[in-house]
This record gives C-alpha cells, sequence and structure tokens, in this order.
C-alpha cells in the first residue's frame, strides 16, 4: 500500500496557507550584504534608484508572506533581487516569454508597467500614483499593475526611510517618458538577423506581389521620405494605372495624408485594399470615388469592389477600450476576498465587457470579406477612420483565413511586419508607451491576437504555431528593447533612432525586431553576467514546445504516412521532400530558425478551409492571456496539483510520439545517405 | 467465431438517435450505447466533410461520412460490409476506436447551405430508392447502409442477420425499412405519416414506430434518411397539441414528448389518419411501465454480454482493497437483513471499538438509521472518509452519548490527527431550519474536538429548477447575445462549483491535515453521496480506472441508497413530483470537470459519462432501478436484468482514453474550482444542438496520432527491408534506389 501515494509533498514550493491567519515573514538575514547586492545590468542600462529590504508579495496571497530582497529601478526595468527561490509559476512563465533574453525572471520592463497604486498596510483603499502625483512622506507599499494583466505587490514595511520615495519616483519618472526615445530601446547588441523582409524595401513587395500574383498593380518610391504620408512604409504598392502625381494629390484627401494601398491579393484579381477615411474637412467626395475606381480597374474582370466601411460596423477604438478596462479589472483583483467575488459573476461580468462580442464581430466581417474575395473575386476595400487600425485586424484575419502560407510561424511574421508594422499600426499610441495622449489608448493589437486565438481553436490542426505564442507576442509589445511594436509608424522608429543615435554618438544604436527572438539562442543576462551556470538553451527547447503546434506537425507526418511517401523523401520534386524539410526545420535542434529563409516561398493556393463559427456561444474567454498571471487563491493546505496541471498539459504526450516519428526519419535519412555515400 | 458481444461496435450517429449498445439484435455486433452526439441534423453531406482531420481515414473518403467512423475491431461488421463505396470496410482501417466523436464534426455543418441540400434531396430519393441495395445478406434492416456514411444524423443500427423480429400486427408485414430490435424488444405500433418538427432542419415527414423499449422515427424524405431513435425511459412527459376540431394549419395537431435528456419532440399527426391517439397510448403504456404496473424493459432485455457486470463489485473485496479489516475498523454484517438500517448496504466498515450494541443506539439517533460508516480510508494515515445523515438534535438540542462516543472513536481510529471535521453539505441556514424537523447538526459543545464546516449545497429543488432554467437555455435555441448571463443565471455551474470545491476540502483535509472527515447532510443520500464520491475519485486513482469508477458508483451511490428511482422518476408519469432531482448528473459533470483539468488522469473518456447518463434514464440495464440495495436484491435485479458494467466492461476500448498514464494513480488530484476554470459540458447539455461548435476531444486526436505513427513506421520498415535487400544483390544502386 505504500507505492500508493507518491510520498511526502515536495517541500519545493512555498506553502501558502490562507485558512490560518500567519505572521507576518520578517526577514531574518537582512542586512547581510544588501549593499553589494546589485542588478544585471545590461550595456548603457543605469541604475536610478534602490530600497533595501522590500517584500514581494505572491500575487493574491492573502496570508502576507512575501519574499525579501532589494528593489530597484533602472532606465530600463523593475528589478527585484533575492536569493530566495523563485516560484515555479513565475519560472515557467519567465521561460515561455520572449523577453527572457534580457529580463530575469523577477524583473519587469518599465513600459510594461499600467499603473502604479499606492496602498497601506491597515486600509484596504489603495491609491493610483501618475507621473504627477505629490508623494506622500512614507509608502507603505506599491502595487504594480502591469499591461500584461499581473499584479506585483511589494512592501516596505522594513524599508529605510527615504528609499521608498526615491524608488517610487524614479519608476514613475521612467515608465511613463514623454517621449518615446526616452525608453530604453537598445542595448548594443547586434540583433540576430530575423530572416524577415521588414516591407520597407522595394524587392519586398515586388516579392509578396509575385507570390501572390495579384495583377495590375505596382510598387511605388513616392514616400521615400514620407513626404506622402508618415505613417506608410517608404514602398508602397498602388494601381498600376495610378501615377505618382496622381498619388500625391489623392493622399491629401484622406485622413493622414494616407492614399489606399493594396496588401494583399489573389491570382484571379481580387485585392484586399486598406483605405483612411477622407479628411473631415473635404467635403468633396472626388478623390475617394476616383481611388475605387483604380481599384476597379485594377480587376482584370473588372468586377465592382467591395467596400467594408468598418468604423460603422466594427466596434469604435473607444469602446475596445473600456471593454479592455473592463477586462483588466475583472482580471486584476487585489485579494482573494475580490477574486472570489468577481468570480461568482465572471460569465456575466465577461459578457457586459462586450470583449468577446467585439471578437465575434471582427471574426464575421473578417469571414465575409474572405467569403467576396474566394467566392466572388471581388476585390476588397477595408476603411476605417485612419487606415491603420482596424483594418489590420481585419486584413490581417482575411490572409489568415485564405493563405496557407500566413498560417506558418514565418508566414504569420510577414503577415505582422506587413499589416502591422510597415503599414505603421501605431503601437506607441494604442498601447500607451508614453504619457501622452492617454485617450487615444486601445489595445487593437490583443484584440487581434485573440481572434487568432479563436481561429487556433476552431481549428487546431491549422496554425504552425500555439495560442501560448500569441500570449507571448501580446507580453512582447510590452517590453521596449523588442522595438517591433514600440514606434508609431516606420518613419517614428527612423526618427527614434536618429535621436538615440545623436545623444550616444560613440555607441552603435540597434533596434530588436521581436522576431530575432527565434534566432537568439543564448539569453543576453546569462550570456554577460555569468556565463555558465544554466542552460539557456534547455530554456529556448521548452519554450520551442510551447509555441510550436504538435497538431500541425502531426498534420505534417500524416502527409508523410501515406503510401509511398516515405519512398519519395529523398526526390527534391517530391512533395513529401519539402514536407519532411518543414518538419526539420521545425525540429531540428541545429536549426536557429523555425522556418528556413532560404525556402523559396511558394506562390500563393488559396484555401477556403478555415470556416469559423463567429457566434458568441462559441467563442471562448482566452484564459491563457487573461489570467496568464492569475492564479486560484489556493483553498489548500498543499498546492501540489499545479504541477500536476501543468505536467498533463495534453500536448506533452504527443509531442514525445513527434519526436520518436522524426528520430525515426531521421534515421533513416542517415542510414540512406551513409549508404549512398558508400558507394 | 466471434464471440458475441466482442464486435466492435459502431456508431454512427445520429441525430437525434440515441442508440443504445447492445441494443441492437444482433448479438454479434454490438453498437455502443453512446449516444453521442447529436449531430443533429443538418444533412448535409458536403459539409460534414470540413471536418476533420480527425477522421479516420476510411470515412472520410466518401464524402465525409460524418457517422461512421466504425471500428471494427475483429474483423469488421457484416452488416455493414455492403456499405458505401467500400469506404470504410475497405480502405486502412481508422486508429481503433475511433469514437463517435468523429461525428461531431458534423456539426459545423449547420447551415443554409445544408439544409437546401436536404431538400434538394428529397426530390430524388424516395424511401426505396435509395442507390444501392443492401448487399449484405443479413438482415432487411441493415439498409440505409449506403446513406451512412453521408449522413450525420443517421441512425446506425447494426443489423443483424439473426434478429428475431417479432411484428405483432398482422397486418403488417416486415418492411426492409423496419427497425432493427434489440434482443426482447417488440414492435407496439407504427404511424405513416407523421412529421417530426425538428427545431433545427424543419418537419420531416415518416414513419413513428412505437416498440416496448423506445420510439423509432424514419423519414426517407432526405437522402440519406433522417432517423431519430429515442428509448422511452428517457420520456418524462407527452402532450397533446391541438385539438381535432381546433388545430387549424400544417402540423398543429399531434404530441409534445418532454425528455429527460434535455430535449423535447414535437410529432405532427393527420387528424385524418386517426393515428395520434395508438401511438400516444402505446408512449404513454411503455413510457410509463410503473405507472401502468407494467414491467421495466430492463427485464425483457436479453442480451447476451461477454463480461459480467455484476460481478464488478464485490463489498468485501473492495474494504480489502483498501486494507480493511485494520486494527481500528473492522467489516460487520449486522444489517445483512436491512433491519437496521434499510436503506444502507448489508456489509458495513465501522470502527471497531464500537460494538454491535452501540451501532443499534447510534442509528436511534442519526435520520433513518443512516449511522457513520467508513467510505474510504487513507492508506497511509488512516485517516477516513465516513458517511452518515444528521443527527436528530431537533429544537430541544438532543445528545446521544453514544453518537458521540461513536464519533470519537472514529476520530481515535486515526493516530495521526486529534481532530476531526464534520462536513454538513448544506448551508448553515438549511441545517439550523432542519432542527425543527427533528435533524440538525452536531453542536461543537457536545461532540468535542469536533469542527462543523457546513459547504453550502443547496437542496434537491434548488438543482432541478437550476437545470429546468439550463434546459431553457440551451435547447432547443441558443441566444447568442446573452449567452453567457443566461447561462450564469440557471446557476448550474455555481452548484457545480460549491460541490466540486467541498469535495476539495474534504480531500484536502484527508490528504494534507490526515484527519478524518464525515460527512453528511439531511439523509445522507444526495449531497453526501456526490461529496464523498468525488472527493474518493480526487485521492484514489482506482476510482479513476473503467472498473474502478463502476465500484465508486455501485458503492456509494447504489449500495448506500442514493434514491435512483425517486430522482430520476423511473417510468413512473408524474412528473412534477418534487423528488425528482439531477442530483447524480451534477455528480458526473463534476467528474467531468475534473477529467477536463486532469486529462491524463482518468483511464476512461467522457463518451463513458455520457454512457452512463443516457443508461441512467433507458431503463435498458438494472443498474440504476430502484432505490437501494434492498429494493434490488427484493426485485431480483441481478439475476433478472442486464448491468450497465456489462455493457461497459465488454466494450472497453470504445471507452478507453488513450492518454491515460497509470502513474498518475499514485496522485491526489485537486482540481481548480473558480468559475472561470469550469465549464459548460455542451457535449452533453448542447448535444441536440447543431449550432453548439464542439470541440474536438484531444484524445481522438492522440489516437490518430497514434496511428499516424504505426503507418510511418511501417513505410519506413519496408524501405529498410527494400533496402537491405537490394544492398546485397544490387548494391550499386542501393542509393538511388530508395530515393
Amino acid at each position: 500500500m505504500n507505492s500508493h501515494r507518491k510520498g511526502t509533498p515536495s517541500a519545493r514550493f512555498t506553502t501558502y496557507i490562507d485558512f490560518e491567519e500567519r505572521p507576518i515573514d520578517v526577514p531574518e538575514e537582512t542586512n547581510v550584504d544588501e549593499e553589494k547586492i546589485e542588478p544585471h545590468l545590461l550595456p548603457g542600462e543605469i541604475m536610478i534608484a534602490r530600497a533595501n529590504n522590500v517584500l514581494k508579495f505572491a500575487p493574491l496571497k492573502a496570508n502576507r508572506t512575501g519574499i525579501s530582497g532589494t528593489l530597484f529601478v533602472t532606465n530600463f526595468k523593475v528589478s527585484f533581487v533575492t536569493s530566495l527561490p523563485v516560484e515555479t509559476k513565475e519560472r515557467d512563465m519567465h521561460s515561455r516569454s520572449l523577453q527572457n533574453r534580457f529580463l530575469g525572471v523577477h524583473d519587469v520592463c518599465l513600459s510594461e508597467v499600467d499603473m502604479v497604486n499606492q496602498f497601506s498596510e491597515d486600509s484596504a483603499k489603495k491609491k493610483r500614483l501618475l507621473y504627477n502625483t505629490q508623494m506622500p512622506p512614507r509608502l507603505s507599499g506599491l502595487q504594480l499593475v502591469l499591461k500584461s494583466l499581473r499584479v506585483i505587490n511589494f512592501s516596505f514595511k522594513f524599508t529605510p526611510t527615504g528609499e521608498d520615495i526615491r524608488v517610487a519616483q524614479a519608476l514613475l519618472h521612467h515608465a511613463f517618458p514623454t517621449s518615446i526615445d526616452h525608453l530604453f530601446l537598445s542595448c548594443g547588441y547586434a540583433p540576430s538577423s530575423p530572416g524577415i523582409p521588414d516591407f520597407c524595401r522595394p524587392a519586398d513587395w515586388e516579392h509578396e506581389l509575385q507570390r501572390t500574383r495579384c495583377p495590375n498593380w505596382r510598387v511605388s518610391k513616392h514616400n521615400e521620405f514620407f513626404n506622402l504620408c508618415a505613417s506608410l512604409p517608404t514602398v508602397l504598392v498602388v494601381p498600376r494605372d495610378l501615377l505618382d502625381a496622381q498619388l500625391e494629390q489623392a493622399a491629401q484627401h484622406f485622413q493622414g495624408t494616407r492614399p489606399p494601398v493594396w496588401c494583399w491579393g489573389t491570382p484571379a484579381g481580387a485585392a484586399l485594399v486598406r483605405m483612411a477615411q477622407i479628411s473631415p474637412s473635404i467635403t468633396d467626395k472626388q478623390q475617394e470615388n476616383r481611388m475605387m475606381g483604380l481599384v476597379h480597374r485594377c480587376h482584370p474582370m473588372r468586377l465592382q469592389p467591395k467596400i467594408f466601411d468598418l468604423d460603422q460596423i466594427l466596434p469604435s477604438l473607444k469602446e475596445i477600450q473600456i471593454s479592455y478596462i473592463k477586462l483588466r479589472e475583472l482580471h486584476t483583483p487585489d485579494d482573494p476576498t475580490q477574486f472570489w467575488e468577481q468570480d461568482r459573476h465572471y460569465f456575466s461580468r465577461l459578457e457586459s465587457s462586450r470583449w468577446l462580442s467585439h471578437v465575434s464581430k471582427c471574426l464575421e466581417v473578417a469571414q465575409n470579406a474572405a467569403t467576396a474575395i474566394l467566392h466572388q473575386n471581388s476585390s476588397v476595400i477595408l476603411q476605417d477612420a485612419s487606415g491603420c487600425d482596424l483594418s489590420a485586424v481585419i486584413s490581417s484575419l482575411v490572409q489568415l483565413l485564405l493563405d496557407p502560407h500566413v498560417r506558418t510561424i514565418r508566414g504569420f511574421h510577414c503577415l505582422i511586419q506587413k499589416e502591422w508594422v510597415a503599414l505603421g499600426h501605431p503601437f506607441t499610441k494604442r498601447l500607451g508607451h508614453t504619457r501622452n495622449q492617454v485617450e487615444e489608448q486601445s489595445p487593437v493589437w490583443l484584440l487581434f491576437l485573440d481572434c487568432v486565438y479563436q481561429v487556433s481553436l476552431q481549428h487546431h490542426t491549422a496554425l504552425e504555431f500555439t495560442s501560448e505564442y500569441l500570449v507571448a507576442l501580446w507580453h512582447a509589445a510590452h517590453c521596449s528593447l523588442h522595438s517591433s511594436f514600440m514606434f508609431n509608424s516606420v518613419s517614428a522608429k527612423y526618427s527614434a533612432s536618429d535621436v538615440l543615435q545623436r545623444e550616444n554618438p560613440q555607441q552603435p544604436i540597434y533596434l530588436r525586431p521581436v522576431w530575432s527572438w527565434w534566432a537568439e539562442n543564448k539569453s543576453i543576462i546569462e550570456n554577460e553576467q555569468n556565463g555558465s551556470d544554466e542552460e539557456p538553451l534547455d530554456c529556448k527547447t521548452s519554450a520551442r514546445e510551447a509555441f510550436l503546434n504538435v497538431h500541425y506537425i502531426q498534420k505534417l507526418f500524416k502527409s508523410l504516412a501515406i503510401s509511398g511517401a516515405v519512398r519519395r523523401i529523398s526526390d527534391p520534386l517530391s512533395s513529401a521532400y519539402h514536407t519532411w524539410q518543414h518538419i526539420d526545420c521545425l525540429m531540428g535542434e541545429t536549426r536557429q530558425l523555425p522556418y528556413d529563409p532560404a525556402t523559396p516561398i511558394v506562390p500563393l493556393q488559396l484555401d477556403g478551409s478555415l470556416r469559423l463559427d463567429t457566434s458568441l456561444s462559441n467563442l471562448r474567454p482566452w484564459l491563457n492571456c487573461f489570467c496568464a498571471w492569475l492564479s486560484e487563491p489556493a483553498m489548500l493546505t498543499l498546492n501540489d496539483s499545479e504541477s500536476l496541471l501543468k505536467d498533463s498539459s495534453p500536448a506533452s504526450h504527443h509531442w514525445s510520439h513527434i519526436h520518436e516519428m522524426y528520430n525515426t526519419m531521421k534515421d533513416l535519412l542517415s542510414q540512406n545517405l551513409t549508404n549512398g555515400a558508400a558507394q | 467465431m466471434a464471440a458475441r458481444g466482442q464486435r466492435s461496435a459502431k456508431r454512427r450517429s445520429g441525430c437525434f438517435l440515441v442508440m443504445f449498445s447492445g441494443v441492437k439484435p444482433d448479438k454479434r455486433s454490438k453498437v455502443k450505447g453512446i449516444t453521442q452526439l447529436g449531430s443533429r441534423s443538418s444533412s448535409s453531406s458536403s459539409h460534414s466533410s470540413n471536418s476533420n482531420t480527425t477522421r479516420s481515414n476510411s470515412s472520410s473518403g466518401s464524402g465525409g461520412s460524418s457517422s461512421s467512423s466504425s471500428n471494427n475491431k475483429g474483423g469488421g461488421c457484416k452488416s455493414h460490409s455492403g456499405s458505401s463505396s467500400g469506404s470504410s470496410s475497405g480502405s486502412g482501417s481508422p486508429p481503433a476506436g475511433t469514437p463517435p466523436h468523429t461525428q461531431m464534426a458534423s456539426h459545423e455543418s449547420l447551415n443554409s447551405e445544408s439544409k437546401s441540400s436536404s431538400l434538394n434531396s428529397k426530390l430524388g430519393h424516395e424511401s426505396g430508392g435509395s442507390p444501392s441495395p443492401p448487399k449484405s445478406a443479413c438482415s432487411s434492416t441493415s439498409t440505409t447502409s449506403t446513406d451512412h456514411h453521408h449522413t450525420n444524423h443517421q441512425v446506425s443500427h447494426v443489423l443483424t442477420a439473426t434478429s428475431k423480429m417479432t411484428v405483432r400486427d398482422g397486418s403488417r408485414t416486415l418492411r426492409p425499412d423496419e427497425p432493427p430490435l434489440v434482443p426482447g424488444e417488440q414492435l407496439e405500433g407504427t404511424a405513416r405519416e407523421v412529421t417530426y418538427l425538428c427545431p433545427y432542419v424543419g418537419p420531416k415527414k415518416g414513419t413513428l414506430s412505437v416498440t416496448n423499449y423506445r420510439l423509432i422515427f424514419r423519414s426517407p424524405e432526405t437522402d440519406p434518411p433522417f432517423e431519430l431513435e429515442v428509448p422511452l425511459g428517457v420520456v418524462s412527459r407527452i402532450e397533446k397539441v391541438g385539438g381535432a376540431n381546433t388545430s387549424r394549419g400544417e402540423n398543429s395537431y399531434g404530441i409534445e414528448i418532454f425528455c429527460k435528456d434535455i430535449r423535447n419532440l414535437r410529432f405532427a399527426h393527420k387528424q385524418e389518419n386517426h393515428s395520434r391517439r395508438m401511438v400516444t397510448e402505446k408512449l404513454l403504456q411503455y413510457a410509463f411501465p410503473a405507472s401502468h404496473k407494467l414491467p421495466f424493459f430492463a427485464f425483457g432485455y436479453n442480451e447476451q454480454y461477454q463480461e459480467r457486470g455484476w460481478s464488478v463489485y464485490e463489498p468485501i473485496a473492495e474494504l480489502k482493497r483498501q486494507g480493511l479489516p485494520t486494527e481500528s475498523w473492522r467489516i460487520t454484517r449486522i444489517n445483512e437483513q436491512y433491519e437496521l438500517c434499510e436503506t444502507y448496504p448489508a456489509v458495513w466498515a465501522v470502527p471497531a471499538a464500537a460494538s454491535d450494541n452501540d451501532l443499534r443506539n447510534v442509528a436511534a439517533f442519526r435520520s433513518r438509521g443512516r449511522i457513520p460508516v467508513l467510505s474510504w480510508i487513507h492508506p497511509e494515515s488512516q485517516a477516513t472518509i465516513t458517511r452518515c445523515a444528521q443527527p436528530l438534535v431537533g429544537v430541544s438540542g438532543k445528545r446521544s452519548r453514544d453518537d458521540e462516543a461513536y464519533i470519537q472513536h472514529i476520530m481515535d481510529a486515526n493516530a495521526q490527527s486529534h481532530k476531526i471535521f464534520i462536513m454538513d453539505a448544506r448551508p448553515s441556514v438549511n441545517a439550523v431550519a432542519n432542527k425543527a424537523k427533528g435533524g440538525g447538526y452536531e453542536s461543537e459543545d457536545a461532540y468535542q474536538n469536533a469542527e462543523v464546516q457546513f459547504l453550502d449545497i443547496h437542496n434537491i429543488h434548488v438543482m432541478r429548477e437550476s437545470l429546468r432554467k439550463l434546459q431553457e437555455v440551451c435547447y432547443p435555441h441558443i441566444d447568442n447575445s446573452h449567452w453567457l448571463s443566461n447561462l450564469e443565471a440557471t446557476h448550474w455551474l455555481d452548484h457545480i462549483r460549491c460541490v466540486l470545491s467541498g469535495a476539495l476540502r474534504i480531500a484536502d483535509k484527508v490528504e494534507s491535515h490526515k484527519t478524518s472527515v464525515v460527512v453528511h447532510c439531511s439523509d445522507g443520500w444526495d449531497r453526501t453521496a456526490q461529496l464523498t464520491a468525488l472527493s474518493m475519485l480526487m485521492l484514489d486513482g482506482y476510482y479513476r480506472t473503467i472498473p474502478g469508477f463502476a465500484v465508486l458508483l455501485e458503492k456509494e451511490w447504489l449500495s448506500f441508497g442514493h434514491k435512483f428511482a425517486q430522482r430520476v422518476g423511473h417510468g413512473d408519469d408524474r412528473h412534477q413530483d418534487a423528488d425528482r432531482s439531477p442530483v447524480f448528473l451534477q455528480f458526473v459533470d463534476c467528474v467531468w470537470q475534473i477529467l477536463k483539468q486532469f486529462p491524463h488522469a482518468f483511464q476512461f473518456t467522457e463518451d463513458m459519462l455520457i454512457t452512463i447518463l443516457d443508461h441512467l434514464y433507458s431503463c435498458l440495464f438494472g443498474t440504476f432501478l430502484y432505490n437501494s440495495e434492498r429494493e434490488r436484491i427484493e426485485k431480483e435485479v441481478k439475476t433478472k436484468t442486464v448491468s450497465l458494467w456489462s455493457l461497459i466492461l465488454s466494450n472497453k476500448a470504445d471507452f478507453e482514453n488513450p492518454l491515460y498514464s497509470a502513474n498518475t494513480k499514485h496522485h491526489v488530484l485537486f482540481p481548480r474550482t473558480s468559475m472561470r476554470h469550469l465549464c459548460l459540458w455542451d457535449k452533453y447539455y448542447c448535444r441536440w444542438n447543431p449550432s453548439m461548435r464542439q470541440q474536438e476531444p484531444v484524445h481522438i486526436r492522440y489516437k490518430e496520432l497514434l496511428h499516424v505513427k504505426e503507418q510511418l513506421e511501417k513505410h519506413v520498415d519496408e524501405l529498410r527491408k527494400e533496402l537491405a535487400a537490394r544492398q546485397t544483390h544490387d548494391s550499386p544502386r542501393v542509393a538511388s534506389a530508395i530515393v
């Protein structure tokens, strides 16, 4: 009978007891060599303030058990340094983040901070601190609410007077900068090449035109110095019959002087075009009609384009922001009592946030637009106020639904680079990276990721990446060292880069696209600081398993398992060969990228297989994202289930078989090769 | 010859069809009883093909037959072999046991297109005209085979050569489309030109037959024919709609059948056919046998199964498995004649320190004599879960020294703790209110070292009401714009959460505090059974295996007297009976929630849970009949009926969870119980609604993966052999030979 149980539950996990109140865990050692503790700094990073003897509370642990350490604020991050062990959940989330190269497990990038609250021991009240708030003489604690919906509490109960205020001031000042170039954007290491076109060069767009074989459009370089439109890249694709001079004239009539641009199309001629609204000051619709006429004429069969006025049919940016704020409230409770109180009404609160209904509308519109392109072969014009918010959501979703390439990691990166980064979604404004234009905030980016999540739920084998990866992309949008999602436009990125260069003439400035994550094998921190003691590669492998969709790979293997496919696997002309190459890219230990940039991109084959069910009862709240940091307040004495819950992630069994299959195949191939060589 | 009962199960799913296993007359091919899916009606073949990857190769060959993924393990059912285009039997057999869910995929299909396709098809195919006549020699009924592969809502029948059909009414002859019957089933009446008013795909005209076991509706209007089978046990009430003179308009005259499994069926009759009266009479008679002094169908059902389900649970053996008797616990047969407590089993485990006389005295102080008896003992710490009914404290606050001493014995039996928890499942208000009726709860003054905790679970009436609301929300149509708030307003998940967290608390006390727990509610047969069974499921991996789960139900639910007959209302026409309540359904829902959080910890899949629930109502098996062990013995249930476990254990492979890893057996499961981690079991509650998109279970994908792996390895092996052969004979060409 002894075997019945697995022995005493491990003591690794800090015990949190909610049933019985425990005294505060007063740090005994303290002062040992507090002064010697230093945070890991990246080149160019400066320590601004420190506070000793700070307690950090695990979220939602009412019993006031905290871990003790030193809190630093630098110009890049809030860093908590402690010698105590890390909670498994935190470690786990950290290993699956795209920022773990620069941030340690207790670090938080400043641009991730959404709100700073002051709380005190005795009263339940908390007070929001703004960058211009007058500081009280003494702070008993700070609560950070992060954009990733995480809450961290620090208590200054044992902190020497004065340090608490200095830390708070530094934090408020640097987390909400006046200008984007005040953020810590470059750390002095050159990023690895991500192998993703940045859609700022003519060749990238030409390549996209070739791939889609969409006729009658041309690349224009008329925006070379952003003189035409600041929110567009230097290169854009416009109707073949449109002269650059006409383009310039037309641009003046649209909001932000942003002329309509092609972003995708089909070989049959249906084009996907994004267009801003006519400037409010202009009553004359002539230019708008003219542009529509040109889109019409571009269609080889002269079919009338379908116009989707997204401002009419989708929620406004304001509504999206309001929904998000409600979601944020629902997922950042202060204490267990509030958690359970919210939990009782979780479903109705979720519904009244209307977030899912926004998701549903976006999916529905995208589905309609995709149907128009696929079945009616008509061009689609997506029009929204500035041409760079909801049109980006819909345009990206349409491509996801129709273009199998976009469902691979590489294709998805290209899509985001093209639709969001190059075509100028104003990330700085929408995600609130600076203290300005607070009223312009609206997490359109999160809305899009949630839509993709719903697609992945309904079509589990369709996407090469998992929803975990989507979560990581959301979190990556708040790390200033990943520059992809920091700027309002390509031109804003250039000017920020210029400013930085001017300020630090001797230091090279490297803006690092988020995609370089896949190519970087080592953590910069560990590389720099302690060289060897941990194995960064290991955490990468586990992150890969979390990011790659095992069911997608299963589908690839399935096509190899059909009769005769294995036999043709070394024949470069066969599809089996390509499938194997694809698998090898995804699984191979030695490959740096989850894809091979050298593989020729196959021409677009339209694929209408992703039909979505957009009714609300078929959408699911994205718990992995919204509750990523929120664990249920323990009702239990011992919580040994978290680990079991995690181990039982259903994909783990899948992965082991996939690896076995991969090895079998590799074995076979190497055998053949040796045999061949022997001859 | 293949042993009977062993053949594979075939499931096709049907739209509304509920198919029960074993039901089919052919003993050799057993159908599994899963009634899954509701893939409702969308009949479109074209759509269903969307689906899936999951589907086995073979079936996908024929245009998305959603339904068939048959798994022929032992060699194929003959009855099907003639079927369509050889798809299923011929090509590679699908991964074993591809389950019923594959069919679910077809849900996607419900949409207008599918509708129209079925309408069109109407024109072309009349009933007899199915394109290829059944080739199988078997029976006339095997029909529809062709269509099976195309349709979702097809009922499947596996049919059989040997079926003996009895047709009583001499005027009818058995036609090819007569339904196949299960052993013991008899056709009682047939009405033609009846219209089934499907809430999803519109009216369907066809033939309605009533047997002593179920009603069967077939409509040849569409291709494939639309079929619906409903065991009469699920019928809760039958109402006539429209009168002879008042009904105007089409389809306004007929009957409506309200079912216990969250759906209602409406059939319109033609007044001039005068068929309604006959159908209604037969339905009333066979749906409510208890009210008509007729035996349940289970007593007539005589399918043979390989496994004998009745022997799955032996009380003594189970107690021995738990390590009994020990120094502190003994096994007693004091209740062998059910005299001390008529709703308890014959065999009890009680503290060794309590004499038989003590037991009698304690019984006098506990409601209905249900004294604290051992449910489970921790193999290491000896902490126990015992169950009982409320003490008879009353308004005057009576005490019983014997009862107090008895609780002390239970506590003393566990040397690890000097404390004992008494978990009262009720909200404290209700517990107090019960004092007025002579009941109540233990006062901490009287019971030293005991701590009473209330778990806030509401009573059976609240649960019944909650399920009624849930049904309104789920069936027939879902209001999308208020789906979540409507769902919340039913409080169904709230109640599930309470039960789960109560059980979690018990498991935590036993496992982490090594403290014994006494559980009771009012009578100790509803909430108590939920709590003890769930906490045992969390604590003991044995109960998470297929036979273990059977033991758990037999022990905690059946032997300890959960009143199945009353709560379900088997064969009883008093549909408003206040004793009815979905207590057991709620328990199964909780099990599903845990299963969903720990997909690797259970040997069975949700299919087994659905099958159990379907047969809870069907009255095909004797398992859930009657209220207590004593009644079942009186009625000789074990000798005269078949056990549900016979079906399940004989078709174990169909219920097995491929993801199960046996080493989770030693783990204790502590599920998360916050609302956001619970979900509605849409595969059960919304299964009739084709607009609910069912998530494809991951275990299906896993089965497919194993299949792919096997295929791949086979190809690789072949290639290796070939390579080796060439190397010997023709070495220079080896390299090129491979490529």
